[in-house]
């Protein structure tokens, strides 16, 4: 691995902890997903292989943010704000192909492949309403 | 009738074009300058190094969420809404 890849680098545990909450969200919500297109009639396998597609995509891009993340607080400021802005363009370029991907090929559905990207922003914005409850 | 589904094509091009740019420069500078103070305060209080990460992945996950939409909405206007468009146009026509 090169200066900007992450080599044998040990995966911290509060990534491994963010994106397990994370993607137990992502699931919920995919469980809810699935149990609406049963409920309006329009479910078949392409729902769910592409909420599979989308779900996955979601998670990994969370994950990919929080070894970036790790590495990039390692660094000093300004070599952390190029790590940061290197690893945005290269996520949204990779999240591109895999969303086209999703969306081109016919055993995805194009609904179910896009909706679970706005999972994780979901389960962030509910997260102080959790950690409210956890404290009370 | 070709230019009509022309120029419904090139604006769904151009829509998408437009939401990208505009949607994922702000998520880029501001994710960039969120991690800077991130690591000034890590420099500063080395001990709340666990607490920091943590705040820092929710906070670079929150304001990539306008480029998500962004890129959501840039993909539908490219793949989905130009079918749509020209179905409501032959439909109008007929």
């Amino acid at each position: 691995m090169g200066k900007n890849g992450f080599g044998f680098m040990k995966v911290d545990k509060t990534v491994i902890k963010e994106t397990k909450y994370i993607a137990s969200f992502v699931i919920i919500f995919s469980v809810l997903m699935q149990a609406i297109f049963l409920i309006i009639g329009k479910w078949d396998y392409t729902i769910l292989l592409g909420n599979f597609w989308g779900a996955a995509v979601a998670v990994g891009n969370f994950f990919a943010m929080g070894l970036y993340v790790q590495k990039a607080v390692s660094q000093d400021e300004e070599e952390a704000k190029k790590t940061i802005k290197t690893s945005y363009s290269l996520r949204m370029t990779l999240l591109l192909l895999f969303t086209i991907i999703g969306v081109v090929i016919p055993i995805f559905s194009w609904m179910t492949v896009t909706i679970p990207l706005i999972f994780p922003s979901i389960a962030i914005f509910l997260r102080p309403l959790i950690d409210k409850n956890k404290k009370d | 009738m070709a230019l009509a589904i022309g120029i419904i094509l090139g604006c769904c091009a151009l829509g998408a074009g437009i939401c990208m740019g505009i949607g994922a420069i702000g998520p880029g500078i501001g994710e960039g300058n969120a991690v800077s103070k991130a690591c000034e305060a890590i420099g500063r209080q080395p001990e709340a190094k666990g607490d920091v990460t943590s705040t820092m992945i929710m906070g670079c996950a929150i304001s990539e969420t306008t480029g998500i939409y962004a890129l959501v909405v840039a993909i539908l206007l490219i793949f989905v809404a130009p079918s749509i468009f020209v179905d409501l146009l032959k439909s109008a026509i007929k």
